[in-house]
């Protein structure tokens, strides 16, 4: 278990992290989501020591290892661009850790072969051992970099967008990968990531930060259906957001008036999911618990088992539609033709006029 | 302009008149140590092809008028002292180059001193160390007051060879070891040295050549011992000798020679590094 | 890195430094210090010393630290000493002049016309190879190619170009210039190869494709992007020369006095106040040089 509270960095006087409070738990797999610039990698290099905090403690298991060398953290660092010892072969790469720590060093050749051999195993390197670096793919790197350092057993395991590099075949298949080598060790991976898909896929948790500071833990299902703040709203990619005034529950933007959800009082942002909008005829009939607004056909793209419509609004916004195929058949619409577009009123995220999420019935009873 | 068929030859034939300008005083030099002995002066015409200097040289000859090259000792302070002034100037370029890994406060006034080693002319150097020296009461030795004037001249080479090597070096490895629980200064030796290894060689053959060849540093500080260019450098007041001549054709010899053990502890770093990844591959299977 | 006291445990109920260690924090600085410390001692001392040593009072046999401006007058009002300065001066820049001229079609050659990166090696390499022979050695070699019976006069009156051998050749300050242009010609030609072989095609493409003639591109886009290497040539070419007293020793027959010469000879007959008066002037010459020089071009950066 570590705990990192009032986590301060500048550099340069530029401050990259401000007064972060995050606890790791033990055999969790933890996603940071941020943008770049977000303080995401300050943040993993604070942990893993290869920077110096201003402020703050971080704290494994009760020790303070604010101050203390990266070596002597016992933490694994699984870098971007691999960073895999040029001079040595695969499995010396491996065995590297094992054999030069400065604690608990192994110095059985015997028993570094055996624990080497199981990682390769266990990320799927087998008959690759005597390759030299130059010789891999850009996935064998990967796995090599994260055999290395989980051959250590290290408490937490800190990956540096490690799927960055990836082509997309590959970062998909490593997905699935990394969830399961972690789960057969039980040690704890905290992965920084800039790809929302990338940190709801594959997080038991996930934190998200922005301009040095952490804006929401929790579930990937709570991040995703209920964000804390606008910016969450936006990092995770799956909301068209409206911002606007509000008065008498009614959200109020240019000419449009539209119903807040029950309990919503004053709201400046109006978010809805992608897939929770409808496309209807510009003059069907309206349920009472839908709102609409007028809309033109833009362009759609085809992405396999959905649909993405884009949708200009009279005042100018965009407003993105998403339709699973599972669920509907795909339509067809030409450039600037006009549409409604309706949804349910109890899936409105209302967000106050700082940006936070204004609870409502639903997310009341969602919680 | 590389289809400027013209003027690509003209410029080809100058380069070859200059390359000829540059060898042509050391090819003459070369046939006149073949100049017949000890009768033979250091010009044309050859009286006799005779290997007669290279024995004057090497001290196997029967004594002549000419008096034998003062090299035996020198040879050996020479070859001692380049040594030593590799061994500290790489040592001393090493870590400044890794202290300049970091920004850090003073860095251009830390750059420019070190640079200045290598700017300020030998004899100033050479006056300055011998007039401290002189007044502190130290004697003027070539393994004390030479040898540090030889590190302060070198040691800007060195510097600016292994900055050029980390420039290009990718410091994640060196954290990725750290964070594997290695200490810095294993990581050192393990990682970060085997991968700046050729360029520390460069920097070695550097000072070592330098310092080898290096006089008007030594000249004031050396003392009566000297070291080899002294030796040659007080032959410039008498007559020369095709003796001279033999022997410097005899030093770019042992030149080339350094050179092709740089090569061959070059090529043997890059074989060794393989060797060693296919014995694990054996102890795992 | 030292064992024992660093190596803390960081388990459980334990707690490390409230700060890291003195020594994590300045490391670069330890780094730092043994090499600034040498050079602080060994090479600023030395240059202060000498300017202090330029003020003490000179007598014949002796030295004492008593300060005078006596040898500066000395030296300012001294035909020979003036001389010296005018010559080492006039010299350097002939060499300058001649290493820039002799040496820029060559670095042409090898950075814009040769194209293929092995053989640009191989003749950069042919030029440093001569650099494999001492120095000394090398100056030396110069005395059979040009004396009366040298290489050089053989050649000529075989050719018939001349019926008498000529002396000039030798122990003349030509001879001192031919063989200091040799020697030092080649620190022109590396920077500047250096600089024309990094000047991107595309650049010279374009503006031909734009309708520019060779002597147009050559005056608007290679020559000034060369520049820089020309600089640094010229630091280089400059530092050795102004501090030379070895070639003209050994070519002028002790006829050429240099700067350099002159703190040669001082120092022989313990003159240490006027070599260091001469030692002084030729820093300041030296200094000016380099300093005009350098605001021509960012050092750290070409490096």
């Amino acid at each position: 278990m570590m705990e990192i509270d009032g986590l301060a960095k500048a550099f340069d006087g530029v401050p990259a992290l401000v007064d972060v409070a995050l606890s790791v738990r033990n055999d969790e797999y933890l996603t940071l989501l941020g943008p770049s610039g977000s303080g995401k990698s300050t943040l993993l290099r604070l942990i893993a020591g290869l920077e110096q905090a201003d402020a703050g403690k971080i704290r494994l298991d009760g020790a303070d290892l604010t101050h203390a060398p990266a070596h002597l953290r016992g933490l694994g660092f699984v870098q971007q661009k691999y960073a895999l010892f040029p001079t040595m072969s695969v499995a010396d790469n491996i065995a590297f850790g094992l054999r030069h720590r400065r604690l608990a060093p192994v110095s059985d050749a015997a028993e570094v072969a055996r624990r080497v051999a199981r990682m390769i195993d266990l990320v799927g390197l087998a008959g690759l051992e005597g390759r030299q670096i130059g010789q891999l793919s850009g996935g064998q790197k990967q796995r090599v970099s994260l055999a290395r350092t989980l051959v250590t057993e290290p408490k937490i395991c800190l990956l540096d967008e490690p799927l960055g590099a990836l082509d997309a075949n590959l970062r998909e298949r490593m997905t699935v990968e990394l969830r399961r080598i972690r789960e057969a060790l039980g040690v704890t991976f905290l992965h920084v990531t800039g790809n929302e898909a990338e940190a709801l896929a594959m997080g038991d948790r996930m934190v998200v930060l922005d301009a040095g500071r952490v804006l929401q833990v929790d579930s990937p299902a709570t991040v995703y259906s209920a964000p804390a703040t606008v910016r969450v709203a936006r990092f995770v990619n799956a909301y068209n957001l409206l911002s606007g005034k509000s008065s008498g529950g009614r959200f109020r933007r240019g000419a449009h008036d539209l119903p807040l959800p029950p309990g919503v009082g004053d709201a400046a942002h109006y978010a809805l999911r992608y897939d929770a909008v409808a496309i209807d005829e510009p003059a069907a009939a309206l349920d009472d618990d839908r709102a609409s607004l007028p809309a033109t056909f833009i362009a759609s793209e085809f992405l396999g088992s959905r649909v993405v419509y884009l949708f200009r609004l009279p005042d100018g916004a965009v407003m993105e539609v998403e339709r699973h195929l599972s669920r509907f058949d795909p339509i067809v619409l030409r450039p600037d033709e006009p549409r409604r577009l309706s949804w349910a009123i109890c899936d409105v995220l209302a967000f106050d006029a700082a940006g936070t999420l204004i609870s409502n019935d639903r997310l009341g009873r969602a919680a | 302009m590389h289809q400027l068929k013209g003027l690509r030859l003209v410029l080809a034939a100058y380069t070859a008149l200059f390359i000829a300008f540059l060898y042509g005083p050391f090819v003459i030099m070369a046939i006149l140590s073949f100049q017949q002995g000890p009768e033979g002066g250091p010009q044309f015409p050859i009286i006799a092809w005779s290997l007669f200097w290279y024995k004057h040289v090497l001290g196997i000859a029967p004594p002549s008028r000419v008096a034998p090259l003062p090299i035996g000792e020198a040879l050996t302070r020479s070859l001692i002292l380049a040594f030593a002034t590799m061994v500290v100037s790489t040592i001393l370029g090493t870590l400044t180059a890794q202290a300049f890994r970091r920004r850090f406060k003073g860095s251009s006034f830390v750059f420019y001193l070190i640079i200045l080693g290598m700017m300020v002319p030998g004899v100033l150097l050479g006056l300055g160390m011998a007039l401290v020296a002189e007044q502190a009461g130290i004697p003027r030795t070539w393994w004390g007051t030479a040898f540090v004037l030889h590190v302060v001249y070198t040691y800007p080479f060195c510097f600016l060879v292994m900055l050029a090597i980390f420039n290009r070096f990718d410091a994640s490895v060196e954290e990725a070891s750290w964070s594997l629980g290695v200490t810095p200064a294993t990581t050192f030796r393990k990682i970060t040295f085997p991968m700046i290894f050729p360029g520390v060689l460069s920097a070695m053959l550097f000072a070592f050549t330098l310092s080898y060849d290096e006089f008007p540093r030594t000249l004031f500080t050396a003392g009566s011992q000297v070291t080899i260019p002294i030796a040659i450098y007080g032959t410039f007041a008498v007559e020369i000798h095709p003796n001279l001549f033999a022997f410097g054709v005899l030093t770019t010899l042992f030149s080339f020679a350094l050179l092709t053990i740089y090569g061959v502890l070059m090529a043997l770093s890059v074989r060794r590094a393989a060797a060693r990844s296919i014995g694990l591959q054996e102890e795992i299977a | 890195m030292t064992a024992t006291n660093t190596d803390i445990v960081y388990v459980a109920g334990q707690s490390a430094p409230a700060k890291p260690s003195f020594l994590a924090r300045n490391r670069h600085y330890v780094l730092l210090l043994p090499g600034v410390l040498w050079m602080l001692v060994f090479l600023v001392m030395p240059l202060l010393m000498m300017l202090y040593v330029s003020f003490w009072t000179q007598t014949t046999f002796a030295i004492h630290s008593t300060l005078t401006l006596k040898s500066w007058v000395t030296f300012f009002s001294s035909d020979t000493y003036v001389e010296a300065l005018m010559r080492t001066l006039r010299i350097w820049l002939i060499v300058l002049g001649l290493t820039f001229a002799i040496g820029y079609p060559t670095a042409l050659f090898i950075g814009q016309f040769v194209r293929d990166k092995t053989v640009q090696t191989i003749l950069l390499v042919a030029c440093v190879i001569p650099f494999w022979t001492s120095f000394l050695i090398r100056v030396l070699a110069w005395r059979p190619m040009l004396g009366r019976e040298g290489a050089i006069n053989i050649v000529l009156m075989k050719f018939g170009v001349i019926s008498h051998p000529i002396s000039q050749l030798l122990f003349t300050e030509l001879s001192v210039i031919i063989g200091m242009v040799q020697i030092y010609v080649v620190f022109m030609v590396g920077p500047i190869a250096f600089m024309l072989a990094r000047i991107d095609d595309s650049l010279i493409e374009a503006a031909r494709d734009l309708g520019a003639s060779p002597m147009t591109i050559f005056r608007r886009i290679i020559f000034p992007l060369s520049l820089p290497g020309v600089t640094v040539g010229a630091i280089f070419v400059s530092v050795m020369v102004l501090g030379e007293f070895a070639t003209s020793a050994a070519l002028s027959g002790r006829k050429v006095n240099l700067l350099g010469n002159i703190i040669v000879t001082q120092v022989g007959s313990l003159k240490w106040a006027f070599a260091a008066v001469a030692g002084v002037v030729l820093t300041v010459v030296m200094a000016a040089v380099i300093a005009g020089l350098l605001r021509l071009v960012d050092l750290r950066r070409e490096l």
